[in-house]
């Protein structure tokens, strides 16, 4: 039985015995879009990036001039934002798409859940999926850093908030991915969330761009590019981690705030879409 | 699995075993028939300077500086290996490494708080670019303010260079910083005192052994402590060989002749009673012009 069948089903018992409980039904999509990823075996990621530290705690040290410390956490951190956003960019666009693909979309929404509720199922359970790929991957990092160090290392500790900061900034894009796939193909979705991701690491320049441009419609263009797009560049923490370095946590709390603020944005405007969107 | 399948199997996989065979041999055929690399494009000048890498690099900047910091190793390594003689890595002006100072710069402009960089910049450059090496020191102490090691950098290029004025007012500026060991300061001093003697020369070194991150670097600093002490002892066995010639009118033909002074001096000696230098190889005794002279093979650096 295909797996969306099985939730289509598994939301209709629930939904009978439990009409009024929203949550339930949200964390019950959730549930089965983590399980699906997993049976679609995007976590073999996982194995690679083993792969790629454990050569890293092997044969770095012969090549960076005692720097080891510094390149694992570079290429560690670096690997997990790289790996996450690749999960987050072409699973993400297949969220929706394939649901409708499989015409699964039509047993869900014959059942009493909402548009909505789906979407943020969805959206939840690939985020439920980029959270166990972090933590695994950041524990690996801190296991390598011990490794290389032959002992305790504080480095070990310390690169937990900016791994933080990479999670919330893969959330944003598994968002924005979601609101892209919403209204377009896999494929022009995954390049659009691409160029997000890029765009959003240059939000300084938009903004001196906007602060240059002699043509005032220009300046007001680049202003607003600089403040709808996610500036992303205010999550980057690995080099200053690597150094060591812990973000001030009224940094990390605003950062996490405007994050949760753009995410439930993109939400909002994403269940929009998909509420207009027809099916028959 | 019926046995035409088999069959099938195992001419595939005798296909994709002989294709991989035959792509190593093609590969190592093509290797040793690659025509020599011109070197006016090994030596092309680097694509991207620092401030467009670091745009460029979408919050991966870190690792991207780690991969120039790893290259600038490469490539001073690679033209270590092609030079016979065994080099000291703050002796590498004739070995023509003008892409150095650019990888350097990105590396460091890429993660201006990564050390090492500047560290090397600061050992290895003068050699090569001593005005880039005081730029990129420079450049680091403007990006790290209170890192007082990075004035430690500026002040040993300055000591290289025998301005002993500019030397002895980074070691100062450095020793005011939080943080900053108490010889810092003092340095001033002895630069004004005693900025081209071998003391202040094995006190630099000694803090730059105890400090340095790099194993090239310390290594140099090692090596150099070794050729402070091989000097003064040359020195004490010049005199001592001077003494005997105008003593007896000739020069030694061995140093079993001079055995008791040489003992004296408290140096030490191996079975054939020849001094050994402070890596532990056999002074040379040079008969023709009453000298001594260190062993080609000695790890004490000529120069």
């Amino acid at each position: 039985m295909p797996v969306d069948v099985a939730q289509a089903m598994k939301i209709s018992k629930s939904s009978e015995t439990t009409r009024h409980s929203m949550p339930r039904r949200i964390l019950s999509i959730a549930r089965n879009t983590f399980r699906e990823a997993v049976r679609d075996r995007v976590l073999y990621n996982l194995v690679l990036f083993v792969l790629l530290l454990t050569a890293a705690a092997i044969f770095v040290g012969e090549l960076s001039g005692s720097q080891e410390r510094k390149i694992i956490v570079d290429l560690g951190l670096s690997a997990m934002l790289l790996f996450g956003v690749f999960i987050a960019i072409f699973v993400g666009v297949g969220l929706v798409y394939k649901e409708i693909e499989r015409r699964t979309v039509y047993a869900i929404f014959s059942k009493p859940v909402g548009r909505g509720e789906f979407l943020i199922g969805k959206y939840l359970g690939l985020c439920l999926t980029l959270l166990v790929n972090v933590l695994v991957m950041g524990t690996g990092v801190s296991l390598a850093l011990i490794y290389v160090s032959r002992g305790w290392d504080p480095l070990a500790l310390s690169i937990w908030p900016a791994i933080l900061l990479i999670f919330v900034e893969l959330m944003i894009l598994t968002g924005v991915a979601l609101l892209f796939s919403s209204f377009s193909t896999p494929a022009l979705s995954a390049l659009l969330t691409f160029f997000v991701f890029i765009i959003g690491h240059f939000s300084a320049d938009l903004k001196s761009f906007a602060n240059s441009m002699g043509s005032g419609v220009a300046r007001w263009l680049f202003a607003a590019l600089y403040y709808l797009l996610p500036n992303l560049a205010n999550l980057s923490f690995i080099t200053p981690a690597a150094h060591g370095q812990l973000p001030a946590p009224s940094q990390v709390a605003v950062v996490i705030l405007y994050s949760l603020v753009y995410i439930v944005i993109v939400l909002a405007a994403t269940t929009m879409i998909f509420s207009r969107r027809n099916f028959k | 699995m019926s046995h035409k399948d088999s069959i099938r199997d195992g001419l595939l996989l005798l296909t994709v075993l002989i294709g991989l065979a035959t792509v190593v041999g093609l590969s190592r055929w093509l290797d040793s028939h690659r025509p020599p690399v011109d070197a006016k494009l090994e030596e092309e000048q680097l694509y991207l300077n620092g401030a467009t890498a670091r745009r460029i690099s979408l919050g991966f900047n870190g690792l991207a500086a780690d991969w120039y910091w790893m290259r600038s190793l490469q490539y001073v390594g690679r033209k270590i290996i092609g030079v016979p003689e065994n080099v000291q890595i703050d002796s590498l002006g004739q070995l023509n490494l003008k892409l150095l100072a650019p990888l350097i710069d990105t590396a460091t402009t890429l993660d201006p708080q990564f050390m090492e960089p500047y560290q090397y910049a600061a050992v290895v450059l003068p050699d090569i670019d001593l005005q880039q090496a005081i730029r990129i020191t420079k450049k680091g102490i403007a990006a790290n303010p209170s890192a007082w090691r990075l004035y430690q950098h500026l002040g040993y290029i300055y000591w290289q260079q025998k301005d002993f004025q500019a030397a002895g007012e980074a070691y100062d500026q450095g020793g005011k910083l939080p943080g900053a060991p108490a010889w810092m300061e003092a340095m001033k001093a002895k630069m004004a005192a005693e900025g081209g003697t071998r003391e202040l020369a094995r006190e630099i070194y000694e803090r730059m052994y105890e400090q340095a991150g790099d194993n090239q670097v310390k290594e140099m600093a090692r090596r150099r402590l070794l050729q402070l002490e091989s000097l003064d002892q040359r020195d004490g066995l010049g005199r001592v060989l001077s003494a005997y010639r105008s003593k007896g009118g000739r020069c030694p033909s061995s140093w079993r002749e001079i055995g008791p002074v040489l003992r004296a001096l408290r140096l030490k000696l191996d079975s054939a009673g020849a001094p050994l230098d402070p890596s532990g190889t056999a002074y040379v005794l040079v008969s023709d012009n009453c000298d001594v002279a260190l062993d080609p093979k000695s790890e004490v650096p000529v120069r």
